[in-house]
């Protein structure tokens, strides 16, 4: 697991990850709740667009490591391609699962009506997983760290105010309301609807299982080898 | 006046950069017929669309950060790559990074036109008063160069100074309570009214096509003389920077 530990160590040696890392799951636990909507305070319901930015940051060592060379040195080295990828996966997925707990459980010690908080955890990282997903597969397109950022920014604002996490779907016209079916983050604020109101599971399972089901689409996309 | 020539080559410089186009241009495009999607017949209880202010805010919005263009190049020629070639010129530098500013805040003005005009005509959102909306767009773009220059000549690492810049932006979004309703107390009913370049702006402009003139005057004078005074920090930070 040396890929693993050290890209663990590469996400936290960097200062300016870190403080984006740490202080923002941490206001999120601060911000306060809706009148009517959303259900759950603020900080919970826009922690998905947090995830996705968090995501891209933290692939786009990958994409470092594809401008600098590394991959060609790592193809010559006697470490697969699949073992690259997974294990650095896994370490990115490990410190975004870290900060759902911190963002759970510091909920539950601050006093917010999280509902559910287990299952909140759950879908937290169910969305965490497909938001990497996407961002392996975004990387892929791009040879600039900043550029992917930068294009990836009013995307990630579009697909959240489409997928309905700034607004609720139901406001939508009927149009807009079937194409949010498309986005993951439609699913996420189906999830967290559910959190709220939800009592039998099958629905839920439903919503991560569909989560899931991105994260596997979206690397298969997004993990194909590139020398340049 | 040879900097007078460059200003072409500035504007073109601009023009080509597409990242910006994308973010500052294409980005509110999208989100404005989205939005109109969704807001389509909504009115508030005056009967004003919803769009209209939903459309003002976007407009001046996106201005707060107008003046990164502005300062990335100010970075590059006078601080960066082409430091040595700018200061091997013989021409007068003040007058050209002033140039590079006055670029960067008229084409910022250029794309807040756009956006109104296409707000205006393909959207259906009437936009009551041009002159005085174009008013206020300007201030804020002026405002915003300025204010990213301090930023630039004050920090010195650029990648904390790009940072503050967008802190900048982002922060008095959050502070005029897009995202979500700010807590109810003194200083955050000051800092989404008053003490907010953006929410003071919207303002203006919405009391304005409301017919209540004393109003917006007294808020547009508000962000000039803001302008002023920062404008005269920025000559002193710029100065110290320079030398």
């Amino acid at each position: 697991m040396t890929i693993f530990h050290f890209a663990l160590k590469r996400s936290f040696g960097n200062r300016a990850n870190l403080l984006f890392l740490t202080l923002f799951p941490i206001a999120c636990i601060f911000l306060p709740s809706g009148e009517g909507w959303p259900f759950l305070p603020y900080g919970y319901q826009y922690f998905g667009i947090f995830i996705l930015f968090a995501s891209i940051r933290l692939a786009a060592i990958m994409l470092e490591d594809r401008a600098k060379g590394v991959v060609k040195r790592l193809a010559v080295a006697p470490v697969s391609h699949l073992r690259y990828i997974s294990q650095n996966l896994l370490a990115y997925l490990c410190i975004m699962v870290v900060q759902c707990a911190v963002v759970v459980i510091g909920g539950l010690l601050y006093g917010q009506q999280l509902y559910q908080p287990a299952w909140l955890m759950l879908l937290y990282i169910s969305f965490s997983a497909a938001s990497l997903a996407v961002a392996l597969a975004w990387i892929s397109l791009y040879r600039n760290k900043e550029i992917s950022f930068l294009v990836f920014m009013p995307i990630v604002f579009l697909v959240a105010i489409l997928g309905g996490i700034m607004m609720p779907v139901d406001i939508f016209p009927e149009g807009l309301r079937r194409l949010a079916v498309v986005f993951p983050t439609y699913w996420l604020a189906k999830g967290l609807d559910w959190i709220a109101f939800g009592e039998s599971i099958g629905p839920f399972l439903l919503v991560n299982g569909v989560l899931w089901l991105y994260a596997v689409v979206f690397v298969i996309m997004g993990s194909a080898r590139k020398i340049e | 006046m040879r900097v007078l020539a460059t200003i072409p080559f500035t504007l073109l410089r601009m023009v080509r950069s597409y990242i910006v186009l994308l973010l500052l241009l294409a980005m509110p495009i999208l989100l404005l017929t989205v939005f109109a999607f969704i807001l389509k017949g909504a009115v508030t209880e005056t009967g004003e669309p919803y769009l209209y202010q939903t459309a003002i805010t976007m407009v001046l919005t996106f201005q707060l950060f107008g003046g990164s263009i502005v300062m990335s190049y100010i970075q590059t020629d006078f601080f960066s790559e082409f430091r040595a070639r700018i200061f091997a010129l013989p021409f007068n530098r003040t007058m050209y990074a002033f140039s590079i500013m006055m670029c960067g805040t008229v084409y910022s003005i250029l794309m807040g036109l756009i956006l109104m005009a296409y707000t205006q005509f393909v959207l259906g959102v009437a936009w009551t008063n041009w002159l005085w909306a174009i008013y206020i767009l300007s201030l804020m773009s002026i405002l915003s160069s300025v204010v990213y220059l301090i930023i630039t000549f004050a920090v010195k690492s650029f990648k904390t100074a790009e940072r503050l810049s967008v802190l900048y932006g982002v922060s008095f979004v959050t502070l005029a309570g897009l995202f979500f309703p700010m807590p109810d107390n003194a200083f955050f009913r000051f800092m989404g009214s008053y003490g907010n370049p953006l929410a003071l702006s919207v303002e203006a402009v919405l009391n304005m096509s409301r017919s209540n003139s004393g109003g917006a005057w007294f808020q547009a004078n508000l962000l000039l003389a803001v302008t002023v005074v920062l404008f005269a920090l920025m000559l002193l930070v710029g100065r110290r920077r320079m030398a």
